[in-house]
């Protein structure tokens, strides 16, 4: 961060969070970001919509974008600012996501048609947060960014 | 010895202020659950890796502004590491002998200071490493 942005956002603080790509472990960031939201002063309602949000981040870059191989990691970025929160998962792109799958809103009946019932997970975390958007992380993987606003 | 690591190790890094330790806490605690230790244990855990980033933040940050406090957990199947490492503006150097926790409670020396006398009786071992480089790395260990 250069320090004109530093002066621009003084309250600004960040969490760093390097998880295994191994499925279970999405929870440590879902229960990192509820702690880190409740002591903010988000409702209970907001913490839950988050943590959902965050679960299935996370667990789309251990499963897709890094294809459940363990030695890679997902990087999750909590940063705090004094009217918002930002959660950005980054994986390290070992299957790079399709961008037309980030706008597509799923059919129920495609899905229930399918074996697999996945693919809600984009869907559902545009529904959840404020703010969303996918890029490409600076290690080269996937990156989510996700923000929810702080309502007093 | 060669350790070889599991792949469940985590790493979180919080910035230097006081209240962020409970936030390491709760992440960690979540990680040593996932990973099978019992509730006791991982009770004791929180209240060791609390006492331990307070003190990497007030003592080797010396409650500076901008710096970080680092937290490595590494797990090899029989145990989980934690390694905390601050950034050093000062160095840990214990050079007379501690009071116990005791003897503090005795009235024989200050009740402050107890954090590393409770992280040894909470933890299996504990103790900084005498080489760290780049700050203080303070570490300790929980046996399955």
């Amino acid at each position: 961060m250069s320090n004109n942005q530093s002066e621009m956002r003084p309250l600004e603080k960040i969490i760093e969070l390097r998880l295994p790509s191994r499925l279970g472990y999405e929870r440590v960031a879902m229960d990192t970001a509820s702690s880190l939201a409740r002591r903010m002063g988000f409702h209970g309602d907001r913490v839950d919509a988050l943590k959902t949000a965050v679960s299935e981040a996370v667990t789309n870059a251990i499963e897709h974008g890094n294809q459940h191989d363990a030695a890679m990691k997902v990087v999750v970025l909590l940063t705090v600012r004094d009217d918002e929160l930002i959660v950005s998962v980054a994986d390290q792109g070992r299957q790079m996501l399709d961008q037309h799958s980030t706008t597509r809103i799923p059919q129920i009946q495609d899905i229930l048609d399918k074996d697999d019932k996945g693919g809600w997970g984009i869907w559902l975390i545009r529904e959840l947060v404020d703010e969303v958007e996918f890029t490409t992380a600076p290690s080269g993987g996937n990156q989510v960014r996700m923000v929810i606003h702080l309502e007093r | 010895m060669k350790t070889t690591y599991h792949s469940a190790s985590m790493e979180l890094s919080i910035p230097s202020e006081l209240g962020y330790e409970i936030i390491a806490r709760d992440a960690v605690a979540v990680f040593a659950l996932r990973l099978g230790f019992s509730p006791e244990r991982v009770e004791d855990l929180k209240t060791a890796l609390s006492e331990a980033c307070i003190n990497a933040i007030e003592h080797g940050n010396l409650l500076t502004p901008g710096l970080r406090v680092h937290i490595a957990c590494i797990y090899d199947h029989e145990r989980l590491i934690i390694q905390i490492h601050d950034q050093g503006l000062k160095r840990y150097a214990c050079t007379t002998t501690p009071l116990t926790t005791a003897e503090k409670i005795a009235g024989l020396g200050s009740m402050r200071g107890m954090g590393l006398l409770l992280i040894e009786q909470l933890m299996d071992e504990a103790g900084f490493l005498p080489d760290a480089q780049d700050g203080n790395c303070f570490r300790f260990t929980l046996y399955r």
